[in-house]
């Protein structure tokens, strides 16, 4: 049928982007292009994914078939086959429908953001590089076709980072996040290569290594499953791969909503969930994930608690988030995680659009004690943002709280009461700090009352209300039977075989009250001590938490400086004080026994040259000669 | 004698560069000739390319006795092998030439054309006095170009090359002549035609790791291997951009082509046998030249590890002994020769512009030279092996193939996904992007010629990495042959 159209979904947002890149070149080379030109291009290409995305939404509602489309051979060595394939399954599809959704409100959002920036052009052209490179990665029908997408996003957040490339300190967070995402890649490619020759000897896309899987020895499996991890840590910046996350921010805000929150992030998690076949045979694996999401979701928690950069809060958010995120696929509740995904897409976008609006609005402060008040000054922004707060916090009946709740229900009902404590501690935390960012930001007393204020295009505060709609809906594609609803992403990733969880519904309904109990808790702490705060004093943090336990410095001194001499040692010591001696050492005494080193060393080239020849020719005679 | 198409390519080059010599040509009117006879050349080598079947076995062959007292022949032929790496050469000299357009001289465009003669002659020969003649004769020019156009200490890194080089060709011509004595003993007639010289059965096995090593080494030191890289630095950093240009895109893989073309098939029980000590050599290199690049002041010494680096990887592919392995080295062979190539070109450019070679002293080239930026991001990604360029379909067809060789190998040798990126982008942020208040005004962006030379070697990059198999089809058919031939491996 219309299988093709599979392929459409990457290919417009990549055309787009390429078109854009040249029409930029051309616009900085020859003639200046108006913005509107750019986002003509720039915007229609998300919305036209998804408008296929829901074509093939709506076909699969019809067929639960899995559609696959194989635009060609992509390699074939040795007989092998390895397609540029692509393929349409209930997890890719409800992947495309809200990285294109949520994509597209962050295109409208930046079209606003980015409109005095010189590479408006340039923006938009990493922009929809970067969706195109995220559409392949959940698109793919195979791991390496998938790995060409997953580092096509690495390279676009590593160009979106480093987006205001003169200042060095931007281009370091760039690189870092590239690198940091590359250890992940490395991982990956060994599980690929692993895979590849113990369960690919079909063929390598998913359907066929699934088959392959099934007479792979234990072990092996494990090592592939734990490979893929280091892959997924990275992308996802779980622990101890996550020190890119919080200098990314970087970046334009509206990459760190696209990039940081909504998309990039959570190419881990489908990662995992994606191999949901490959897990469920290593469950103690899949328990190492999710002991890593939940240290992450405290780890991220605590620090969050501390900072004042209202970007970085919110960056540390999404790596706590993301741990939860972990803690549910790891556990096998493939969907919860997927849900939490779901989400999670809508109010950190829009967490992180607003936060936007309030650093333009203020002309680029960050500090979140040096803002205050805003409340007054930006209610549509405020009561948006409040949305976001509540569902991220878990307050019912907002989005975040159904698919926090099930995944702390997962952990609960695999018995693993450890990680589940560790989310309820987390959730405390996550409700403290984000609310603590609320009440500062916009309620405290105005730190300079008579201030200026930048003003806010439509295009920035129109995604903020349709985001804020999603916030309050989207957690209703899940509620609980228990509350009389219909879990609706469980039925529809039922492929996933997500774990079955028996838990009987008085204790379902008391740990959802414990949710609820909290959630509430880190608020009423976070009411106390930030509602009216005095915004003159700007507190002073010191310590470990404000630190951020000093894991960038470990860093340093573990792997970077150690490289660095390393690298001095070999390229200026060794090399030269004692290899080439040697060799040249030897090749001297060498030539010299062909005495003809009166000739090599005097130094005039034409000479030397010549005499090589000669030299060589003579030689060549004189053996021919001999030996005859 | 009617010469076939192989020998008009041979021979095309010299035969302008001599007339250019006698008449009364300028250095323009050389350059102009020059540049007309690497079209010509690029289309002749299409019109083989095209016509080139689907075999593993030798095509396009010429035979000619020439000394028939001493059995050396005039023999030509290519297989699929030195087919893509002759289209390789196709293609990059006239991007080259594009780019060295202004201020050279006329002996320069003359010992440029000299210079392809003596490649497309290593290439095609099929007889070992022949290569070795071809392989002299390709280095002499290179020479004449490093100590009279280079700069720095460019005598120095004359003489340095050129004693590992001599050190190396002494090696291979005496293993060479005594494979001939050899093959003289045998079968009562003299040749030293690769034919022939695959049949000599009464060498001894001492004899036989000799003569190995004698091959070896002259092609270790080409390619470079550790530990003969020494030359390597000193010559890349003083040579002129097309000196640095031939030698790293172009006669580095030479090396690994001397490799597969002789040693295997003379020695094919000792290439399996010391396939280990070469593929850990390889990724030994790899990592050693990987780290030794990081902390580079000078920009062309760093990218003349980060070249030796990646040969040592080529190397490990060809020694893995599986198909995955050796269409991935011949893979990287391109993918390594465009984007070092380009590079080289690149900052050669800038180093013409500025006269700076040091990473700290350049800086916010970004700004000033956005299009120049665009394709050293596309070259630096390349290096840095991104799925959607061939750099990452040969780095994972290599890495599947050491996996195959043996798993450790394998692991270890995926740590290259690590390596450049680490200092590729450290660099490209030091030396392009950021603005660390050095004076670059004088840095001008690409002219529509050097456009015009870039857009190949960045198109070729990009489309052989989304559709890696529409250029894979032709090298196939001759690894398979390779293996199942001449090695002898069944999977």
């Amino acid at each position: 049928m219309d299988n093709f159209l599979l392929a459409w979904i990457v290919l417009v947002p990549l055309l787009s982007s390429l078109i854009l890149g040249t029409m930029y070149l051309y616009s900085i080379k020859v003639t200046k292009i108006p913005n509107i030109v750019f986002s003509m291009f720039a915007l229609t290409a998300p919305f036209i994914s998804f408008v296929l995305g829901v074509s093939f939404f709506f076909r699969l509602l019809e067929n639960s078939d899995v559609i696959i489309y194989r635009a060609y051979k992509w390699l074939s060595v040795d007989g092998y086959d390895i397609d540029m394939g692509f393929m349409a399954d209930q997890l890719s599809i409800f992947m495309v429908l809200f990285i294109t959704f949520v994509g597209g409100l962050i295109h409208i959002y930046a079209s606003g953001y980015m409109k005095d920036d010189d590479g408006y052009g340039k923006f938009f052209f990493y922009f929809n590089l970067f969706l195109a490179s995220m559409l392949l990665l959940v698109l793919a029908n195979s791991p390496i076709i998938m790995f060409i997408g997953w580092e096509g996003v690495g390279v676009c957040s590593y160009l979106l980072i480093s987006y205001y490339y003169q200042d060095s300190e931007n281009v370091k967070a760039g690189n870092k996040a590239f690198i940091a995402n590359r250890v992940g890649d490395l991982g990956f490619i060994i599980a690929m290569i692993t895979m590849f020759y113990y369960a690919g000897s079909n063929g390598f896309d998913y359907i066929n290594l699934e088959l392959g899987m099934a007479n792979v020895p234990v072990e092996v499996l494990s090592f592939i499953g734990l490979a893929l991890l280091i892959g997924a840590i990275g992308k996802s910046a779980q622990i101890p791969l996550f020190v890119w996350l919080p200098d990314a921010m970087a970046g334009p805000t509206p990459v760190s909503a696209l990039i940081h929150a909504a998309t990039m992030v959570t190419a881990g998690v489908y990662m995992v969930a994606r191999f949901h076949f490959l897990y469920d045979m290593i469950p103690n694996v899949g328990l190492f994930i999710a002991y890593i999401g939940a240290f992450s979701a405290l780890f991220a928690a605590i620090i969050a608690t501390k900072q004042t950069d209202i970007k970085k809060i919110l960056a540390y958010s999404t790596m706590s988030q993301l741990g939860y995120m972990f803690i549910a696929v790891g556990l096998g509740g493939y969907s919860a995680g997927i849900f939490h995904v779901f989400t999670h897409a809508f109010f950190k976008a829009l967490l992180f659009m607003g936060a936007g609006a309030v650093i333009v609005a203020l002309h680029h402060e960050q500090n979140i004690f040096k803002m205050g008040g805003m409340r007054r000054k930006t209610p549509l922004v405020y009561f948006t943002m409040l949305i976001a707060t509540l569902a991220i916090a878990g307050i019912p009946p907002f989005a975040g709280f159904f698919s926090k709740d099930e995944i702390l229900l997962t952990a609960f009902g695999s018995g693993e009461y450890f990680i589940w404590i560790i989310g309820v501690i987390t959730a405390v935390l996550t409700a403290y700090y984000m609310f603590r960012l609320l009440f500062v930001v916009f309620h405290g007393s105005n730190y300079k009352e008579n201030r200026e204020l930048h003003s806010l295009s439509k295009n920035m505060t129109m995604p903020l209300v349709i985001l804020a709609i999603g916030s309050i809906l989207a957690g209703f594609i899940g509620v609980p039977l228990l509350l009389g609803g219909q879990n609706y992403i469980g039925i529809w990733l039922e492929i996933l075989n997500s774990k079955a969880l028996h838990v009987e519904h008085s204790i379902e309904l008391y740990l959802m009250g414990l949710n609820i109990l909290a959630a509430v808790i880190g608020l009423l702490i976070a009411y106390k001590k930030f509602f009216n705060y005095d915004m003159s004093k700007v507190p002073e943090y010191t310590g470990l938490i404000w630190n951020k336990f000093y894991i960038d410095e470990i860093y340093d001194r573990i792997f970077v400086d150690k490289l660095k001499k390393l690298s001095i040692f070999i390229s200026y010591k060794l090399d030269i004080n004692f290899i080439d001696k040697i060799v040249m050492g030897i090749s001297n005494g060498f030539i010299r026994s062909g005495n003809v080193v009166a000739r090599l060393q005097s130094a005039n080239t034409r000479m030397y040259a010549f005499s090589m020849l000669m030299g060589i020719s003579v030689i060549s005679t004189y053996l021919i000669i001999v030996m005859r | 004698m009617d010469f076939g198409i192989l020998s008009i390519i041979i021979f095309l080059p010299m035969f302008v560069a001599f007339t250019t010599l006698i008449l009364p040509f300028g250095a323009k009117g050389t350059r102009n000739a020059a540049f007309l006879t690497s079209i010509v050349i690029f289309a002749l080598v299409s019109s083989v390319y095209y016509n080139f079947e689907l075999t593993g076995f030798l095509q396009f062959r010429e035979h000619y006795t020439w000394i028939s007292s001493y059995g050396i022949n005039y023999s030509l032929g290519i297989d699929g092998f030195s087919l893509i790496i002759l289209m390789l050469i196709a293609t990059l000299i006239p991007s080259a030439y594009l780019w060295l357009w202004e201020g050279r001289t006329k002996g320069y465009w003359i010992s440029m054309l000299l210079i392809q003669t003596g490649i497309t002659g290593t290439l095609f020969s099929q007889d070992l006095i022949l290569f070795y003649f071809f392989w002299e004769a390709m280095l002499l020019p290179v020479f004449m170009i490093i100590g009279m156009f280079g700069t720095g200490n460019r005598v120095f890194s004359t003489i340095k090359v050129t004693v590992f080089t001599i050190m190396g060709s002494l090696f291979m011509l005496i293993s060479i002549l005594y494979l001939g004595v050899s093959f003289f003993n045998e079968y009562g007639f003299w040749s030293f035609s690769l034919n022939d010289i695959v049949q000599i059965n009464n060498l001894t096995r001492t004899e036989e790791i000799w003569l190995f090593f004698g091959f070896m080494i002259a092609f270790a030191i080409k390619i470079p291997l550790f530990p003969f890289h020494t030359w390597l630095l000193q010559t890349y950093s003083n040579s002129p951009t097309g000196g640095v240009f031939l030698l790293s895109s172009i006669m580095a893989k030479l090396g690994v082509y001397g490799i597969v073309r002789f040693v295997m098939p003379i020695f094919p029980e000792l290439y399996k046998e010391f396939a280990p000590i070469f593929v850990w050599i390889g990724i030994f290199g790899l990592i050693y030249f990987g780290i030794a690049a990081m902390m580079q002041v000078n920009i062309k010494k760093m990218f003349a590890y980060s070249s030796a680096s990646h040969l040592g990887f080529i190397v490990t592919g060809i020694f893995s002994l599986n198909v995955f392995g050796m269409t991935g080295a011949a893979f990287l062979i391109i993918a390594h020769a465009m984007a070092t190539g380009g590079l080289f070109l690149l900052v050669g450019k800038m180093e013409y512009d500025l006269g700076i070679k040091a990473i700290p002293a350049l800086g916010g080239i970004a700004k000033k030279a956005p299009i120049f930026t665009v394709f050293f991001g596309i070259m630096l990604l390349c290096i840095v092996g991104l799925p959607g360029t061939n750099g990452f379909v040969s780095e994972f067809l290599i890495i599947l193939g050491a996996f195959g060789f043996s798993p450790t190998a394998g692991i270890v040798s995926a740590f290259t996904v690590l390596i450049a990126a680490s200092f590729m982008l450290w660099m490209f942020q030091r030396a392009i992007l950021s603005d660390s208040g050095n004076d670059v005004s004088k840095m001008t962006d690409l002219n529509k010629k050097e456009i015009l030379g870039m857009l190949p070697l960045a198109f070729l990059i990009i489309a052989m990495g989304i559709y890696p198999d529409w250029f894979f089809y032709k090298i196939e058919p001759t690894i398979q042959h390779y293996l199942l031939d001449i090695l002898q491996i069944r999977n």
